[in-house]
């Protein structure tokens, strides 16, 4: 408990709400562009990166509960969007965010976490409906014969893993942006911080 | 009218909650689907009186509605069952595929509605007041609020700056790859200079001693009133008596 607490510095607690807001924005922004995907989790993805596993957990639940206020289905995936935190800041801790094949591989983790969080719900709670465009290929799974579990799973792992693994690739790729100053603030900044220039610039210089 | 009004909107933040909680609670306890089905429509009655009428319908008719929908279509048409009511070559609507749709999308309107109802009728700025009061941590309840106040902010600089790279020369329209191509150019600038403003907030939330480990006082004022408590009342009995009629008759 008490290394969980310590993730939470004020630094990271101000962080929850700007990667909140960052997931509704992005969340909207794919609407605008009419892309066919949510991408509604990358806040999530670079505070879980920089401020670890419990402060990400705690950025994606709130920000099912603020998307709960526009469409309250969402509020049953709280569970999804907490766990897409907690796997990719482990990951990070471990160093799986350093470069982009360790990226696309952890991407790849949190789809199959998302995927057997988000497939019960989806059956259980929904009887296999999600209300998006995604529910056409579940249809067409369904009338090829497949019974409702096998329908949604599939459904599931063509949707969660594009998605995934796409947000968790423009996530990483926006650290990587962020500068030195900025990263060598947050806990869990060092791990990207850029070795070329460190080597370069001498400290105080 | 606007004494009713007033009536709903100035109710303790936690006993609009436990209204909510009291419409998404007996639809599940009460059996079959008809008390499911009216509690939407109780809710509508609500928010009309408190004057939150379109909001409340527009975010039923965009968020319940499509699921609705689709669930109705999906087991209508595969649910397993024998009494087919209407078929057209492989697709046929079934009898239980119809009842187990409507079990289940009472439930789902009853609780959504509820959901929704209580974000119309409940500013959050009273919400997080109410949770500090109730003992919740200030910095749980800022987040909250914090990340509310920011996305009509962040909503705002995202459309300058899509305007900004447009000029630039980044396409936002024509097909998929384009479009897909113009959400890093737009989504970037956004998130770093929000998440660099982090520092400066922490120095003035600093400077208003936000850390220091001491009672603070609020400007924000909330006070339950002997409504609330007429309100609690009922909502108890009226639960517990649904509770023994239910279980023990």
């Amino acid at each position: 408990m008490k290394s969980i607490a310590k993730d939470f510095t004020l630094i990271s607690i101000l962080l929850i709400p700007i990667g909140v807001a960052v997931n509704v924005v992005a969340g909207e922004l794919v609407e605008i562009l009419k892309i066919p995907l949510f991408l509604n989790q990358i806040g999530t993805m670079i505070v879980a990166m920089v401020a670890g596993p419990w402060v990400g957990a705690v950025t994606g639940g709130v920000s099912k509960l603020i998307f709960g206020i526009f469409n309250p289905t969402q509020l049953a995936f709280m569970p999804v969007a907490m766990a897409s935190g907690i796997v990719v800041g482990f990951m990070a801790k471990k160093g799986m965010t350093k470069n982009v094949w360790k990226v696309a591989f952890t991407g790849f983790i949190v789809a199959i976490v998302a995927i057997l969080i988000a497939t019960p719900t989806t059956v259980i709670v929904f009887g296999g409906a999600s209300g998006t465009g995604s529910d056409t290929v579940t249809a067409v799974l369904l009338a090829s014969g497949k019974e409702i579990w096998t329908a949604v799973l599939t459904q599931k792992i063509f949707v969660e893993s594009i998605d995934k693994i796409l947000s968790i690739m423009v996530a990483y790729m926006i650290v990587r942006k962020m500068s030195d100053q900025y990263l060598s603030k947050q806990k869990y900044g060092h791990l990207y911080l850029n070795t070329y220039n460190h080597k370069n610039t001498k400290i105080g210089a | 009218m606007e004494k009713l009004r007033s009536f709903i909107l100035s109710l303790y933040p936690t006993t609009k909650f436990l209204f909510a909680a009291f419409m998404m609670m007996t639809p599940l306890l009460w059996p079959g689907y008809i008390y499911s089905y009216l509690v939407p429509v109780l809710c509508l009655i609500i928010a009309m009186a408190a004057g939150k009428t379109k909001p409340y319908v527009d975010f039923v008719l965009k968020g319940l509605v499509p699921i609705v929908v689709m669930i109705f279509l999906l087991q209508s048409f595969f649910y397993p069952g024998e009494n087919i009511l209407w078929s057209w070559s492989i697709f046929s609507i079934k009898q239980e595929g119809i009842e187990f749709s409507l079990q289940l999308t009472s439930k789902i309107l009853a609780v959504g509605s509820a959901i929704v109802l209580f974000f119309q009728i409940t500013k959050i700025n009273d919400l997080s007041r109410a949770l500090e009061i109730a003992g919740v941590s200030p910095k749980a309840t800022y987040v909250l609020s914090s990340a509310l106040t920011i996305i009509p902010e962040m909503r705002l600089h995202l459309l300058r700056i899509m305007d900004a790279q447009r000029t630039r020369g980044v396409e936002t329209e024509g097909n998929l790859s384009i479009r897909i191509k113009a959400f890093v150019p737009a989504l970037t600038p956004l998130i770093l200079s929000s998440f660099s403003s982090t520092d400066e907030k922490a120095i003035t939330l600093e400077s208003r001693a936000f850390t220091a480990r001491t009672k603070k006082t609020s400007l924000h004022h909330l006070e339950k009133t002997k409504s609330d408590h007429v309100v609690r009342a009922i909502l108890l009995i009226v639960f517990v008596s649904i509770l023994i009629w239910r279980f023990f008759l």
